[in-house]
């Protein structure tokens, strides 16, 4: 009796100490979400639990347009959710950012393979040279790098362009020495097979090699896209004044900028909306997910 | 055919090449060459300042203020966000049950826009009507009150007037908004995002620890689970732990989301990190030679920090 007691104590205090600091994890998300659903004056008064009461509420901006009041009647899940898509451009927004995500890893990819491959199955005078540079490379943070690249983007009229957002990544030497690692595992005789078919070294990168690295590779673009997605550092040095180019980190942060008392509630449903996709994606795919970021460890 | 693929190679390495000159090298000689001027944009003309940018960081208390914030926020984020890493790592392995649900909950962080997620905090402990301040004020004057006053420990006097009875009677922090505190808050946000991703290299650490070594120390004595994690687990896990400090110890200095979204550098310039700092200078006053100066300072500090890494790696030193 004893002993069985010893042996459950420990496992409830783990379990105890486990979900308290689950709690403080999940506390900002339970507000996020649930804020998204409640009104002004149930946020304002922490009242109306999880959900909220979803009583009918008024729409002051649509009376303000000009519409009767009891045209204007919305739940406040509705009333949050709506204005966060007609308040602040949010689908422009997350388009931008798929868009640049998107446009990203695919540059890096395609500078990178080529780069990769030649330095893990081709021999020419400089090899080692260039893998050094993509060593020291690795050392330098992308913050110290912005500055910099801010000014030159700025001295060629780049700044407040989607070339601006994409430009500096463009060059992943992550990716580089990821895939060079990886190239060096694929056997010879498959690029000898392929040369005696006569393929092209170019046709062997994407054909023969792109497709051995693909489990490389996902891991890969859910760091890349990952990262890019949620940063916020870059636009907000690239893109000063053009909202039609903001991704959604800046959108939200601009939508807070001008948020009065009663925005609170479509705040955090475009927070809900921007924060969503990778969060589902990650419950989807968990243990891709966690290799692709924990790549990151070389940065 | 030899020749060929020759020329093939320099085709294929020559995009990243330039591009790593043009993005990641040549920046980084500019910003060391303008950190000795006074440049700014629009502005044609510059001087070469000498050592004025670097030396403003020594006297003027604004810049000292920037190194205290970032070194506290260093200081705090990297030791607590790594044991607690740690901590939770070796909990979840060590549970019979629920293991997966824990690390999918503690990871979430790491997904979520860092952005974002400040905002959510910045409101959830907004002074007024934040839910952590409404959960405390409701705590006064009930039994949580009684709780968290510690009087009913043998060893606290009844005369001691607690941190909650302090925030009871007058008011409970600020947050962000007092300087004491705001620091400390944007601290935690940071550890908030960072245990997660410790944890899981943690996981991954413990899965490499062979199980033979464990029966190994059992044969030579070490009986309990205390001794075994002091022989075998903690020795083991130093490789990893040096990886864990590295990139937390980067990732902390680089903290910016946080700042600018919330307090701004504020109050009294004691949440003024480094970054924030370049951003404020270079970009919206257009002090860009100052700027240049403390992303130097701010490389030199990651220069130092991942060669101490790659060194202590190379020496294949255990962490014991």
């Amino acid at each position: 009796m004893t002993n069985k007691f010893g042996e459950l104590l420990p496992e409830f205090s783990k379990h105890f100490v486990l979900i308290l600091g689950a709690l403080i994890v999940l506390l900002p998300f339970y507000v996020m979400l649930s804020y998204s659903f409640k009104s002004p004056r149930e946020i304002e008064t922490n009242t109306g639990g999880f959900f909220g009461k979803q009583e009918q509420m008024v729409n002051e901006y649509c009376v303000k347009l000009g519409n009767e009041r009891s045209d204007c009647m919305e739940t406040p899940i509705v009333f949050n959710y709506t204005q966060a898509f007609e308040k602040a451009p949010l689908l422009r927004y997350l388009l931008n950012g798929v868009f640049v995500t998107v446009s990203i890893f695919l540059i890096q990819i395609l500078v990178a393979l080529p780069c990769a491959y030649a330095l893990s199955k081709l021999r020419f005078w400089g090899r080692e040279i260039v893998f050094g540079m993509v060593i020291f490379c690795l050392l330098i943070p992308v913050h110290a790098i912005a500055l910099p690249i801010y000014i030159m983007l700025a001295k060629v009229g780049l700044t407040n362009t989607y070339s601006a957002l994409i430009i500096p990544w463009t060059i992943s030497v992550f990716g580089i020495f990821l895939m060079r690692q990886f190239f060096k595992t694929v056997p010879d005789d498959l690029i000898d097979a392929a040369r005696m078919d006569g393929m092209t070294e170019l046709a062997i990168v994407w054909r023969v090699m792109l497709p051995t690295a693909i489990p490389a590779l996902m891991a890969f673009a859910i760091f890349s896209v990952v990262s890019h997605w949620n940063d916020y550092f870059w636009p907000r040095i690239a893109v000063t004044g053009d909202r039609d180019l903001y991704t959604p980190p800046l959108g939200l942060r601009e939508f807070k900028g001008d948020a009065d008392g009663s925005n609170w509630g479509p705040m955090m449903a475009s927070a809900t909306v921007i924060v969503t996709p990778l969060i589902v994606a990650f419950l989807l795919a968990q243990k891709k997910f966690v290799e692709g970021i924990t790549l990151s460890g070389m940065k | 055919m030899s020749d060929h693929r020759t020329n093939v190679s320099y085709w294929f390495i020559a995009p990243a090449v330039i591009l790593m000159i043009v993005i990641l090298i040549a920046p980084i000689v500019i910003a060391a060459t303008l950190s000795f001027t006074d440049y700014s944009l629009g502005n044609g003309k510059f001087e070469w300042v000498g050592w004025e940018n670097y030396s403003k960081m020594v006297s003027r208390s604004t810049y000292k203020k920037m190194i205290n914030a970032t070194l506290t926020y260093v200081l705090v984020v990297v030791p607590v966000s790594v044991l607690l890493g740690l901590g939770i790592a070796l909990l979840i392995n060590s549970v019979k049950r629920f293991g997966d649900v824990y690390k999918t909950i503690y990871f979430l962080p790491v997904m979520a826009a860092l952005l974002a997620m400040a905002i959510v905090w910045e409101f959830t402990l907004h002074p007024t009507i934040g839910i952590v301040n409404k959960t405390l004020t409701n705590g006064c004057g009930t039994w949580v009150e009684t709780l968290f006053s510690w009087h009913w420990l043998p060893w606290v006097s009844q005369d001691h007037f607690s941190w909650y009875q302090q925030g009871c009677e007058d008011s409970f922090p600020l947050w962000f908004g007092n300087r004491d505190y705001a620091i400390y808050t944007i601290c935690f946000i940071g550890i908030w995002q960072t245990v997660g991703f410790n944890m899981v290299l943690y996981l991954a650490g413990l899965t490499s620890v062979p199980r033979e070594l464990y029966q190994a120390a059992e044969m030579d004595g070490a009986s309990s689970s205390w001794d075994k994690f002091w022989l075998v687990t903690l020795p083991m896990l130093g490789p990893t732990t040096v990886f864990v400090v590295t990139i937390t110890t980067i990732r902390s200095f680089q903290v910016f989301d946080t700042v600018e979204a919330i307090t701004k550098g504020g109050p009294a310039k004691s949440t003024y990190v480094m970054m924030y700092a370049v951003y404020e200078k270079a970009v919206q006053q257009n002090l860009i030679g100052m700027g240049a100066a403390i992303t130097v300072v701010f490389l030199l500090f990651i220069f130092a920090l991942t060669l101490t890494q790659r060194y202590l790696v190379e020496k294949r030193t255990h962490y014991s």
